[in-house]
This record gives structure tokens, sequence and C-alpha cells, in this order.
């Protein structure tokens, strides 16, 4: 039972994160042109889809999915275009970080799902213009 | 997610076989107890970022040399340090008494490399590629906080990709 819960509080952080993540690039994206824009909207169609698996995965554990927020503090304001990559980065930092409880779950195939949305986020930030970093997600 | 650390479990182990020993003196210790899947997993891990810093190593040691790779030899060496910081932080989990602590590592050598940095970046972006792999695959049934340790590492070792093919079509 124990298990459980803490498999599915895994699933809400990241939950949260992809939510936010979607709700985010709604933002770069109005702030984008171009093979840019295009990019932004298909990391953004990413972030729906990851959304709307995890929202699955909590439902088939008996939990209850925690419903988006209608907007949200964003931690940068966005004038432009440099602005606009650097929430996107942003973004896929918070993506990377809140799939790390969900790497330390029982169920393995849980933990393949964390760590490969983590590399898939790592990716993303890095053509965002991330800077390199050897523990993305972990506390320094 | 909180669990007995490394560290703690081990040094738990110890401190069970010296109450068994009494004072019976060494010799009462018995045999050695058999090195657990987990350490070996952590083991693997070590020695697979201890070869990805020795062909780091010699992929800037290459670079250098070569005419114009100087500024691909800065990028390759930024990388190779935070594979350093990997080893560092992954043997700060390996914690064995004397007399389970192998006499060294058998970290392999490196392959020989390519002769030119095209080739260089290509083997550098392939081996990150396959330590991802293998980092994902060791962490479905490491204890939690390595796990999460992997899952990281395996991360920072996917964007390495990016930042290496990056680096060498500029």
């Amino acid at each position: 039972m124990a298990a459980r819960t803490g498999t599915v509080a895994a699933l809400q952080a990241a939950l949260a994160a992809e939510q936010a993540a979607s709700y985010g690039y709604g933002v770069v994206g109005a702030h984008l042109r171009g093979a840019a824009f295009n990019v932004a909207s298909a990391d953004c169609i990413v972030h729906e889809r990851a959304r709307d698996a995890l929202t699955r995965l909590i439902i088939s554990r008996g939990g209850t999915p925690r419903a988006a927020a209608a907007a949200y503090q964003l931690p940068i304001g966005v004038t432009s275009t440099a602005d606009a990559a650097k929430l996107a980065v942003d973004l896929e930092l918070e993506v990377v970080a809140s799939y790390v409880d969900l790497a330390a779950v029982p169920d393995p195939r849980l933990r393949a799902l964390a760590a490969t949305s983590m590399q898939k986020a790592c990716v993303r930030a890095a053509r965002w213009g991330a800077k390199s970093q050897p523990f993305p997600g972990l506390a320094p | 997610m909180a669990e007995p650390t490394r560290r703690v479990m081990l040094a738990a182990a110890a401190a069970g076989s010296l109450g068994l020993a009494g004072c019976k003196g060494i010799a009462a210790l018995g045999p050695l107890p058999n090195i657990s899947p987990d350490v070996v997993t952590l083991e693997h891990a070590i020695e697979a970022e201890e070869l990805m810093v020795a062909t780091y190593r010699a992929a800037a040691g290459q670079l250098a040399a070569s005419g114009n790779g100087q500024r691909l030899s800065a990028v390759v060496t930024a990388i190779q340090a935070e594979h350093q910081a990997h080893v560092t932080r992954l043997r700060a989990r390996l914690v064995l008494p004397p007399r389970l602590a192998r006499t060294k590592f058998a970290a392999g050598r490196p392959s020989p490399l390519p002769a030119d940095s095209h080739g260089i970046i290509g083997a550098l972006v392939a081996d990150e590629r396959a330590a991802a792999a293998r980092l994902t695959s060791q962490l479905l049934h490491a204890p939690p906080a390595l796990a999460q340790l992997m899952a990281s590492i395996a991360a920072s070792e996917a964007a390495h990709v990016i930042y290496l093919r990056r680096a060498g079509a500029a």
C-alpha cells in the first residue's frame, strides 16, 4: 500500500511538471516564428502526450490525477525569442527534476519511463540552449 | 523515497560480522560474504564511467594535437570533467570493508579512436548513447537512490550527444 501511494505521488509530481510545460510552451511558441515555432509546437505536443499518459497511469493505480491549474506563474517574463528559449530550458529542466522520484519506485516499467523521460527532456533543454550539467534533476 | 544508503547497509553488515566474531580474533570472522548484485551493478557503472573518462582524455589529446581541433578539444575536455564527476559521485556510494574491497578496478582500456575529428566526435556520440542505454537498463533493479543517480547521469549523457554534435558541426 505504501509503495502504491509513493508511486502515485511520484506520478503526480511528473504530471504537474508536464501540465506546467504544456502551458508554458504555449507562451514559448507565441514568441517564436518559423522553424523555432515548429520545434516549440512539437515539444508542446510531446508534453501534452506525456501529461495524458501520466493521467492514465494514475487512474489505473486508483489515484485521482490532480487537475491542471488555469494558469501558471512562469519563472521568467517572456518578451523576446531569447526569453522564449530560456523559458523552454527552464520548463524542460523542471520536467527532468519531476521524474526523479519516479525513477526510484518499485515498478521497473515506471523507472524506465522516468529515465527515458528525463533523457528526452534533457536533450530538448540542450537544444534550447541549456548548459551541460553532470547531474540534471538532482541537487548539486 | 527514504532508504538505507549503501554506506549504511555495508556498515551494518560489517558491524554484524564483528559482533558475531566477539573476542575470538579475526579468524572467527569466517569466509568472506558474497558481494551483493547491487554492489556489482555499482562497480560496473563506475568502471564504465572510468572508461568514458579515459576515452575522452584520449580524444581531447588527439584533437588538441590536430591543426584545427583546439575548440573541439575544449568541448571534449569539459564533458570529460562531467564524466569524472559521475565517477566521483558513484564511487562515494561504494564503501566496502577492506576485506571486500577489490585490489583495483579493472577498468578497460579505451578503444582506438578514429584519426579525424569528425570520426572522433562520432565515436564519442556512440559511446554516450550506449552509456545512457546501459544505465537505463541497470537502474531498473538498482536500489532506489542509486537508480535516481543513474537516471540523472543517463540524462546528462543523452544531452552530451547534442553538445558534441553542435561542436562538431560548428
